[in-house]
């Protein structure tokens, strides 16, 4: 291994462990990564969009394409700022009010068009051969616990009577479901915890620190 | 006027987006509409991510210059900052080290410094996930002994030693887990959420481009 | 018998930790090796890769923020190793601008060298563009009116793989990574409208809301963590970081389980009614 490898390798350890010191309690090595962690991520997204934005799309295009239109959004963009301005925040509502429209007009056919009448269809029980005993009692199961979750979440009517017993029987397949989701959590965190013990395992220790004693 | 245009903004790039769904934009002048008008989102949203630099460098700065306590830490990210942002502002054709390729420093920052550090960050959840499920996860009424139950059968269903822990007891046991478990109960919940959330997401849409909702826009 | 539980229920949190932190270590460095068994969703999604003729384009983004890369990396890698081993072309993108289009570029080339595979003919790094719905249904045209370069500002017309890549009608299958609801819109938008076929390797907090996309048919198979990282290991025949975890992940669970269980204990300990033997009358 060459010196820059193990110093790249003792950098990563040091970050980790000064990190990992907080379990044990605050200290200044701690609090120095946590801020440099902050700086650097907020470094990322200034040259970032120093590239994406300002080079690939408007200077570029601009000046080396002749895409002169191009002007507009990037004057639009540039409005955005104003938001920094207690006196003229609302010049940066035409650009705002743009991004806002736009999303929400995308926003509406794909929630209603990909995901409302998709999982809707995909709820509907055919009475055709669906492959079995278990498969029918599992699509009744399905239809049954959607039909209860969404009358658990509607509010706008107290839960009592028929409503109340409904609403109960979807509050038992919603505890189900989210002792799952707690399962797969726990699953995830432990997974990035995995990860960290891995590398001062294999690379600090069994690559560097091995390789030098 | 300070409210008009940007209403009358938000309606117009709205609808073109969603009339558009309707035609072929190969064959009408509203795909290029549409075109233009994605394109113009993408450089106009990226702008609004530079808000949240200068931000930062304002607060850190203004601590540094007053000699706050711990004022040192705020320089510390404000150097942090411009360390990270300037040799990628810099051209690549200058030197390798500059711009955001591989080997360049913008990279091997990412790479060797703020992804450690943030993949430490969220691994000490780890720690806090098992000392939350040590002190408050309680069967204290059926409901959360469902959930304890479920939970204590998907972290075991999900790891090889658990799974041949549970074929002990019937070699169909993680199958059944899988399709009545998860393409059952979890199925059934997480379709009624999507279909609730979608549902309200494309009601609240509708009243943007309506200019219904206008909270977006702050105050007069 | 109640003093006891009192200690055990106040104990201190760092003692806790520590188990955790040994419950990994030792699995780690002493390897027990329980097999990996594949589940349906993993394998519905490397079979709908490997039908795939072998010299298909696929879209493969790199959704996810660099915190979740102990999840998902290994799951981009596998992917690459497959795609590449069959010979397939592919184009990268990411949605996330904390990190995303960097590891893009690192992951993708670290793999794309063990293959001998040159960029810009076989593989192409699209960067990031802001506004992730635009950037999806925008593609859906033209690639090249959102991404007018790659990554790194190389002009889409000098890459010859992105001569041949326009929209969406020249990528066979689009291979997400995510640890986020960037999947939700990958599905409502590009899959709904244009029928691309998505599949997804995401995170274990996201992948229990992704079974409601695979059981409609609108998702072709999903991955759920690190697990399933490491079932796809399995079925390229390449174990890597993955499969090494899974021992560790194996131990850890049964530790939280084994906290959870001696916590319940000493809670019906500790509120079951005290006996009245020995008890002072008045």
């Amino acid at each position: 291994m060459t010196f820059w490898e193990h110093f790249q390798i003792w950098l990563r350890a040091y970050l980790i462990l000064s990190l990992f010191s907080f379990m044990y309690r605050d200290n200044k090595f701690y609090k120095f990564s946590e801020h440099v962690f902050a700086g650097l991520s907020a470094g990322y997204y200034a040259g970032l969009i120093w590239h994406t934005v300002i080079i690939q799309q408007l200077i570029d295009p601009m000046f080396v394409d002749g895409k002169w239109y191009l002007v507009f959004p990037g004057i639009l963009g540039i409005l955005m700022f104003a938001r920094l301005s207690r006196n003229y925040t609302w010049v940066s509502r035409v650009s705002l009010a743009f991004v806002m429209g736009s999303t929400a007009g995308i926003y509406l056919i794909s929630n209603l068009h990909g995901l409302v009448l998709k999982q809707s269809a995909a709820t509907m029980i055919s009475f055709a051969d669906r492959g079995g005993f278990a498969a029918t009692v599992l699509q009744v199961l399905v239809v049954v616990g959607v039909i209860t979750t969404l009358v658990y979440f509607y509010f706008s009517k107290e839960h009592k009577g028929f409503l109340g017993g409904t609403a109960r029987v979807g509050i038992w397949f919603i505890m189900i479901a989210f002792g799952a989701h707690f399962g797969y959590t726990v699953m995830g965190r432990i997974s990035l915890l995995i990860g960290r013990i891995q590398f001062l395992v294999f690379d600090w220790w069994g690559g560097s620190i091995r390789s030098l004693f | 006027m300070k409210r008009t245009v940007p209403l009358l903004t938000a309606f117009l790039s709205g609808l073109a987006l969603v009339v558009s769904f309707f035609f072929n934009p190969d064959r009408i002048f509203l795909g290029d509409i549409q075109e233009v008008v994605l394109q113009w989102m993408t450089i106009i949203g990226g702008f609004a991510l530079v808000l949240g630099v200068h931000s930062i460098i304002k607060v850190n700065m203004a601590k540094v210059i007053r000699k706050d306590s711990e004022w040192f830490y705020k320089l510390a990210t404000v150097v942090s900052v411009i360390v990270m942002a300037l040799p990628a502002m810099l051209p690549n054709s200058w030197s390798p080290l500059f711009g955001n390729g591989q080997g360049s420093i913008y990279n091997w920052l990412f790479e060797y410094v703020d992804s450690p550090m943030m993949e430490t960050m969220f691994a000490m959840l780890a720690f806090y996930i098992a000392s939350a499920a040590y002190r408050a996860f309680r069967a204290r009424n059926t409901e959360a002994t469902l959930l304890l139950i479920t939970a204590t059968l998907v972290m075991l269903w999900r790891v090889p030693m658990g799974e041949a822990f549970l074929r002990l007891f019937s070699d169909k046991l993680p199958d059944y887990i899988n399709m009545f478990v998860m393409n059952g109960f979890n199925v059934s919940v997480q379709r009624g959420i999507i279909i609730g959330a979608a549902l309200g997401g494309a009601a609240m849409s509708l009243r943007i481009i309506l200019g219904i909702e206008r909270t977006y826009m702050g105050k007069n | 018998m109640p003093g006891i539980w009192d200690k055990i229920a106040t104990i201190d949190r760092r003692w806790i930790y520590f188990l955790m932190a040994l419950s990994i270590l030792f699995p780690t460095i002493f390897v027990f090796k329980f097999p990996v068994e594949i589940t349906v969703e993993a394998r519905q999604l490397y079979d709908a890769i490997d039908a795939l003729p072998d010299s298909s384009i696929i879209m493969l983004t790199f959704d996810y923020y660099p915190s979740a890369r102990a999840e998902t990396e290994p799951m981009s890698k596998a992917a690459l190793r497959h795609m590449f081993s069959k010979d397939m072309q592919i184009v990268t993108l990411s949605n996330i601008p904390l990190g995303g289009p960097t590891m893009a570029e690192n992951t993708t080339r670290e793999i794309a060298m063990e293959f001998n595979k040159v960029y810009g003919v076989d593989y192409v790094n699209l960067g990031y563009k802001a506004n992730y719905v635009a950037v999806m249904q925008g593609m859906a045209s033209s690639i090249e009116s959102i991404f007018p370069t790659d990554w790194t500002g190389t002009p889409l017309s000098e890459l010859p793989l992105m001569l041949k890549v326009k929209n969406y009608r020249d990528i066979s299958f689009i291979y997400v990574v995510a640890d986020n609801a960037t999947v939700d819109y990958w599905i409502s938008i590009v899959n709904a409208q244009y029928g691309i076929p998505v599949g997804a390797g995401v995170t274990a907090v996201s992948a229990p809301k992704m079974y409601a996309f695979v059981e409609s048919g609108q998702m072709t198979g999903l991955l759920g963590g690190m697990k399933g990282a490491a079932e796809y290991e399995r079925l390229i025949n390449h174990e890597d970081m993955a499969m090494r975890g899974m021992d560790a992940q194996s131990m850890a669970h049964f530790t939280i389980i084994f906290l959870v269980i001696i916590g319940n204990i000493g809670m019906f300990v500790m509120s079951a009614p005290k006996s009245r033997i020995g008890t002072k009358r008045d």
